[in-house]
């Protein structure tokens, strides 16, 4: 018993799990986007200008010192708008899919324990979601309940739950048959005890992927979605309406206000995808 | 006596083999029946969930009812709306006027222009159908055969490039990479011509599929075809670019699959020529696969291009519900979610037949 206690502390504290983070923090991927996410917290504060404040006798001003990513067409500094961009765009896709993906995931679960009726109904459910481009879904939904950031997240969430419930749902489906699940049940476990803590802890490494897979598509909508002027409204620094702004003027060779924009949106979903790598996966449910 | 109990004997087997041939067909048809009706069953379902969520919508919108009557109405005048727009009823009648609305090719009227959506949609309708197979044309092009040379040789050149261009596909944005496009193919280096829709303002072909390249070469006119696939060129590879990667990946583990499979190597130690192995052996059997993903790709493109024909000013069924959102004009957006969630559902159904046509172990 003690020296349970004791392995269990060591796992935590020891060498082992350190190790396991240093190597991942050697990988290129995990630098960048632990790089961003420390920009998203602190980066605000180390922003040269602010982003709300145009100079309007500076506009559509290259690179240069003063002005690292060039002005836009108001005079804000790209720059710091991208930076401030960084955690708007990382905490709305972070909430959306957060909130979607547990929906999901429970209801995958749930579908996966049940069967039957509402296994079926579920999977319905799952088809009519997805029938939809993700785009003209949350045009449809915005037509219903107007735009903004908070309909935004909502319209995430939804997308998000038809992926985790069909994945959740098909790993988790051999469960059902599975021999502890009956001795769970023989033991007395109420579905939802069954449900909670035998199937979803089951599923963590799927959950785990397309977690980081459905992190990296809804920085792709959330962007998609302000650039054609729904979403994030326009004076607030956002990746997507950013790129959006500087559109018009591409064609004249002025390329910094939606260049730099876009290439931080690559380098998130590029990060966030890296994160996902197979073998990261597996060491991550073996350590956990 | 002998010779005649052989025969009968014979005509005794033949005849057997016969009904067993007879019954095994009526099982097939027995089965490929069922799973038709159940599949068309499913599809029907799906339809009306989406129509219910379309029309669900249309009632969310602040009601139909205060569009039309305008923020100066009267009470009386809200009444006789009312009265007028089948408000009054249940919700089920409305639901069934809206269904069969639908069914006779009803998608309502724009707000800004008066006109009917379906004949807004028919009109373009064409351009981003020929956009979309355009740029399906490209992905098949280049992801088909890179991803069979990267399974035949796994960590080779071909599956580097490919894995390499699928994981650009997938990180970068389509809108933002269209602007990039711009910016180097037009403004840099002037190879291609300004976004300005299908062919900028120059006069388009007679209409007679409303595709104008097709449309170009049945007028003879090879100078606009040229045109036509010149602006085309930009929005189609920025579409493809962002599309193809499933099609690449799932044309490499196709094959790899088969490649790994048992009759390959049975097929391999028959002393088979290599190229005969990979286009008759190989290719039949990793075709399903391909064939279903590269028909999702355009099902979904129909209504996922969106973003690409903002950026190109491309006159498509995309660009028209952007336009009609900033006017808060629903009817056209729900007009063109509804076509391409259709669309969708349909190629879909279609993809999942084909597959169980060319794959008999689905059959069973």
């Amino acid at each position: 018993m003690i020296s349970k206690f004791i392995d269990t502390q060591s796992n935590l504290l020891s060498s082992r799990y350190w190790r396991f983070i240093g190597r991942q923090l050697r990988r290129p991927p995990v630098l960048v986007l632990v790089g961003m996410l420390i920009l998203a917290i602190i980066g605000p504060w180390f922003a040269p200008y602010d982003p709300l404040e145009p100079q309007p006798m500076n506009t559509l001003a290259a690179p240069s010192w003063d002005h690292w990513f060039g002005t836009d067409d108001y005079g804000f500094d790209v720059f710091s708008r991208v930076i401030h961009a960084t955690r708007i765009d990382f905490s709305l896709a972070l909430l959306g899919v957060l909130i979607g993906g547990g929906i999901g995931s429970l209801l995958g679960a749930i579908a996966a324990y049940r069967g039957g009726i509402t296994d079926s109904i579920l999977l319905r459910f799952v088809e009519v979601i997805q029938s939809f481009p993700v785009l003209l879904f949350a045009l449809a939904l915005f037509a219903a309940i107007g735009g903004g950031a908070r309909n935004m997240v909502l319209a995430i969430a939804i997308v998000n739950i038809p992926m985790y419930l069909r994945i959740i749902r098909s790993s988790l489906l051999p469960l059902r048959t599975a021999e502890f699940i009956d001795a769970a049940r023989c033991a007395g476990l109420s579905g939802w005890n069954i449900v909670l803590k035998h199937f979803i802890p089951n599923a963590k490494g799927q959950i785990f992927s397309l977690f980081v897979l459905t992190c990296a598509y809804a920085i792709q909508i959330i962007a998609g979605l302000s650039f054609i002027g729904l979403g994030v409204e326009p004076p607030h620094p956002e990746w997507g309406s950013m790129i959006n702004s500087g559109a018009g003027y591409i064609m004249l060779g002025v390329w910094w206000p939606s260049i730099f924009p876009g290439l931080a949106i690559v380098l998130s979903v590029y990060a966030v995808n890296g994160l996902s790598r197979k073998q990261m996966t597996g060491q991550i449910r073996s350590s956990i | 006596m002998n010779v005649m109990g052989s025969t009968h004997m014979a005509s005794d087997d033949i005849d057997s083999l016969n009904t067993t041939a007879e019954t095994n067909r009526s099982a097939v048809i027995k089965q490929w029946s069922l799973y038709l009706i159940k599949r068309l069953g499913i599809l029907l379902i799906v339809l009306i969930s989406v129509s219910i969520l379309t029309f669900s919508v249309t009632r969310f919108a602040g009601t139909p009812l205060y569009a039309a009557v305008g923020v100066y109405s009267t009470d009386e005048m809200i009444a006789e709306r009312k009265e007028k727009m089948g408000l009054n009823k249940p919700l089920w009648e409305q639901y069934a006027t809206y269904l069969s609305g639908l069914a006779r090719g009803n998608l309502g009227s724009s707000r800004r222009t008066f006109a009917p959506v379906r004949d807004e949609i028919a009109d373009r309708l064409p351009a981003t159908a020929e956009l979309v197979i355009f740029a399906v044309g490209l992905s098949i092009l280049w992801a088909v055969p890179v991803g069979a040379l990267a399974a035949f040789r796994p960590k080779g050149w071909a599956d580097r490039i490919g894995s390499s261009l699928g994981q650009i596909g997938v990180s970068v944005p389509s809108f933002w990479l269209g602007l990039l496009f711009i910016y180097l193919l037009y403004y840099v280096l002037a190879l291609l011509p300004a976004p300005f829709g299908r062919l900028g303002g120059a006069d388009p072909p007679d209409s007679v599929t409303g595709f104008y390249t097709v449309d170009a070469l049945l007028a003879g006119d090879l100078a606009l075809f040229g045109e036509a696939v010149r602006y085309l060129l930009m929005p189609a590879l920025t579409l493809s670019f962002t599309s193809s990667p499933p099609i690449f990946s799932v044309t490499r583990s196709a094959v790899s699959t088969v490649l790994g499979s048992q009759f390959v190597e049975a097929a391999r130690s028959y002393g088979i020529p290599s190229r005969a192995l990979k286009f008759r052996h190989v290719a039949p059997n990793a075709a399903p696969p391909v064939i279903n993903i590269v028909a999702m790709t355009f099902g979904y493109l129909i209504g996922g291009a969106v973003l690409v024909e903002v950026v190109f000013s491309w006159p498509g069924i995309g660009t028209y519900a952007v336009q009609a959102m900033d006017f808060s004009d629903y009817d056209p957006v729900l007009g063109v979610v509804l076509l391409s969630a259709t669309i969708y559902v349909v190629v879909y159904f279609l993809a999942d037949l084909i597959q169980f046509l060319l794959d008999p172990r689905l059959r069973e």
